[in-house]
């Protein structure tokens, strides 16, 4: 059972360094904002639930792995409305788009307003 | 501003002290019977004028509708099974993404149409469109009684709006109207 708990770490910070890799290397605000999602959702929730089997299997400790799955609980509410803004808000303050863009259809229907 | 129902109080009534319960690790404790009843108390005081304040911002319409057990396991079946597959595959694509060449990449700004109504259901979904790796919902507009949702989609390589609807959104959306709706 301990290998399961040690894949799901490693698997995490994988996930978070390509993330991470992804967020230097990326052209412009809005590609390097879905880089950085991986980091947020595997590079957190793979930790947490390798976290969960280890209070169970290890520590014996039934409440900590519920306040754990508390916390996914959360994390999964809060942290997609960060994104909506952030990314909203890059682009209403007129953030520079990389020229690879390929469809713009918000712009066009901004301008319309 | 709304006011506040007795529905929509109950309702949140509930979810407080079930929260209450979960953190304070006292659901464990009732099963062992070794339950501390000044927690337990000061929880439902505390969740009572939690929910005074707040039921009229969290509920508006059909207060006991997530109260129904089928319902809420379909809510657990969709964010365990459907949304984690939905997740593994956008992860994978995006870590090979990253270490990849940046080159080619084809990212837009693309517009989807939706069926859903509700408040909770739009929410959910650009909630899980974001959350998904490679794509972020920006709006959510109402044109003509139909939901547009835009979203940032770093492989837009479809320019048909229904289309690239249909990857976006993938098997999310029949799921959340079943929950929802």
């Amino acid at each position: 059972m301990r290998i399961v708990i040690d894949i799901l770490i490693v698997l995490s910070i994988l996930f978070a360094l390509a993330g991470v890799v992804g967020i230097i290397r990326m052209p412009d605000a809005y590609t390097r904002m879905q880089s950085s999602t991986n980091v947020s959702t595997f590079g957190v929730l793979g930790v947490l639930i390798a976290g969960i089997l280890y209070s169970i299997i290890y520590l014996g400790d039934v409440s900590m792995a519920i306040k754990l799955a508390v916390l996914i609980v959360f994390y999964l509410i809060t942290s997609p409305i960060a994104g909506h803004a952030i990314a909203r808000a890059a682009y209403r303050s007129k953030t520079p788009k990389t020229p690879q863009t390929i469809v713009d259809k918000y712009g066009e229907d901004l301008e319309d307003e | 501003m709304k006011k506040t129902t007795a529905a929509a109080f109950f309702g949140t009534l509930i979810v407080c002290y079930i929260f209450w319960l979960l953190i304070t690790g006292q659901i464990v404790s009732i099963f062992t019977g070794d339950a501390s009843w000044q927690i337990l108390v000061a929880g439902g005081i505390v969740s009572i004028i939690v929910s005074l304040f707040a039921a009229r911002f969290f509920i508006h319409k059909k207060a006991f509708h997530l109260y129904n057990p089928i319902r809420f396991f379909l809510l657990l079946f969709y964010c365990i099974i459907i949304f984690g597959w939905e997740l593994i595959k956008a992860n994978v694509s995006m870590a090979i993404r990253a270490f990849g060449s940046t080159k080619n990449l084809k990212p837009g700004f693309v517009k989807i149409p939706t069926k859903l109504k509700s408040d909770y259901a739009l929410a959910m979904l650009s909630n899980s469109i974001t959350l998904t790796p490679g794509t972020i919902t920006m709006d959510v507009v109402e044109q003509d009684g139909e939901n547009y949702l835009y979203v940032h989609c770093i492989d837009a390589e479809k320019e048909d709006m229904e289309k690239a609807g249909k990857d976006i959104k993938g098997a999310m959306e029949p799921w959340i109207r079943r929950i929802w709706e």
